[in-house]
């Protein structure tokens, strides 16, 4: 590696623009520069990469402390006392950091004093910063705060949809479960495949005095897309609608309650198209079963 | 090159303005000041965080330019990191005494990344390189650490006492930072 890519390597000319080195390195990375266009380059395009970084905070002066701050500038500099010691001063280098103090000559530059000092001035400067130190450490906390907040709300409303869903589970197995245990009055009427399908299974539990229907699924071919199973009800060998199949009891994983039934022999089951037909499509029934 | 008119690269202006302010022309401070207040007030405010405040320092900083200019070394740098440097001086000096007088160090209002994550500015000149430009081109972390050396006048060891990083995540973090935002302009 070439010398000056070290060097550029080094991190040196990084600490230069922001200001981090004592005179003595400044002077070194200004050498540096001097001596190799390779750094002088790099050193450029730190310096205006910071510049644009300055420059896109740009913030117009408040309209009310444009003009006070003009004509007193202008005062300031049009003193003529103030001018000539001033010109002499050394040039203020980069420097920023708490271990790289100003040289006390630069210190020294009378600039913009402010007339008044009043010991009542001082106490109120004083309580000010303190009121606004207190303030900034509030107003960072109040802020965290705030956005914890906001966190714990978020993630709140997320287990409350979370404990509404495993509620509404609950509920439908409960009445399932209860469904299953206790059927008084409740007839269980297998329905088998038909020849077409032999393997598809499903079972019917009706209970003729409250005329309730549920349907339970053990398996059933799957359907074309556009069709849904629709039951049907045989009462006195006219076939009577009880209702489509959801798609998740068609394949099983629930029971499903059905139009109620008022009076019925067998129970069977074809295949229509989405919504239900009014009469059955018997070419297309898959299981059947008497009570 | 970007064809926005950036105050932060030299223009043949510039060499007359800084002539003129040599030759102890007062009119051109005022245009000094139309053309330069923005950019030092955006800093000497996003570093003492106060308007007034940083209006006082924004004048000290003018003054102090007037009288030095003799001194400022065209074959140096540019005006304006001339000039941007004395500001952040300042106003770094002035938030020390602050810092000093109140007994301990207060942390800036926007220095969390939080905060950085949903900072909006108030105001800048859309004519220039926005902010929200130079956000997208740097992460978060990189924001971080720029604003705390730069705003907040710390060291690269400060920066990461305070972060608590190693240096070493800190000093790649500033020089990912420098190098993305010295590709802007290139």
């Amino acid at each position: 590696m070439e010398e000056y890519q070290s060097y550029i390597e080094s991190g040196r000319l990084e600490q230069y623009v922001l200001g981090e080195l004592d005179p003595a390195a400044q002077a070194d990375v200004e050498q540096w520069a001097a001596r190799s266009p390779q750094v002088r380059q790099e050193l450029d395009e730190l310096l205006a990469g910071l510049g644009v970084y300055a420059e896109a905070h740009a913030q117009t002066v408040p309209a009310g402390l444009r003009d006070k701050v003009l004509s007193r500038v202008l005062a300031e500099i049009g003193r003529p006392d103030a001018q000539a010691p001033a010109a002499a001063a050394p040039a203020p280098a980069m420097r920023v950091s708490a271990s790289n103090p100003q040289p006390a000559a630069v210190a020294s530059v009378p600039v913009a004093q402010a007339p008044r000092r009043s010991v009542w001035a001082m106490a109120a400067s004083v309580a000010l910063l303190l009121s606004l130190g207190a303030n900034a450490l509030l107003y960072s906390r109040w802020q965290q705060a705030n956005t914890d907040l906001v966190a714990a709300q978020n993630s709140q409303a997320r287990f409350a949809q979370t404990s509404q869903v495993m509620e509404r589970r609950l509920t439908t197995t409960q009445e399932q479960l209860h469904l299953l245990r206790s059927p008084v009055g409740y007839k269980m009427v297998a329905l088998a495949g038909t020849p077409a399908h032999p393997t598809a299974r499903a079972r019917v539990m009706y209970n003729a005095t409250a005329h309730r229907v549920y349907v339970d699924v053990q398996q059933l071919p799957p359907l074309p897309p556009g069709k849904q199973y629709q039951l049907w009800a045989l009462d006195k060998g006219k076939p009577v609608d009880a209702g489509v199949l959801a798609a998740n009891t068609a394949s099983g994983d629930s029971i499903q309650q059905m139009k109620d039934i008022a009076s019925a022999q067998a129970f069977a089951m074809t295949v229509e198209p989405v919504g239900g037909s009014v009469g059955p499509t018997l070419a297309t029934m898959t299981v059947i079963g008497n009570i | 090159m970007s064809d926005l008119p950036l105050i932060s690269t030299p223009t043949v202006a510039e060499a007359a303005l800084v002539e003129r302010l040599r030759g102890g022309d007062q009119s051109a401070m005022t245009e000094f000041y139309d053309r330069y207040s923005a950019a030092l007030y955006g800093v000497i405010n996003r570093i003492v965080k106060d308007e007034e405040e940083a209006a006082d320092v924004l004048q000290e900083a003018l003054v102090k330019i007037w009288h030095s200019m003799a001194s400022y070394d065209t074959g140096k740098g540019r005006l304006f990191t001339w000039v941007v440097n004395i500001s952040r001086n300042l106003a770094i000096d002035k938030i020390r005494s602050r810092q000093h007088r109140v007994g301990s160090r207060t942390q800036g209002l926007d220095d969390s990344l939080a905060a950085q994550r949903q900072a909006a500015p108030d105001t800048f000149r859309p004519e220039h390189i926005g902010l929200q430009e130079i956000t997208r081109k740097l992460v978060p972390e990189q924001r971080q650490v720029i604003d705390l050396l730069y705003f907040g006048g710390f060291t690269q060891s400060e920066a990461a006492e305070e972060l608590n990083l190693p240096l070493g995540t800190v000093k790649t973090r500033a020089r990912t930072a420098l190098k993305i935002l010295a590709k802007l302009i290139r």
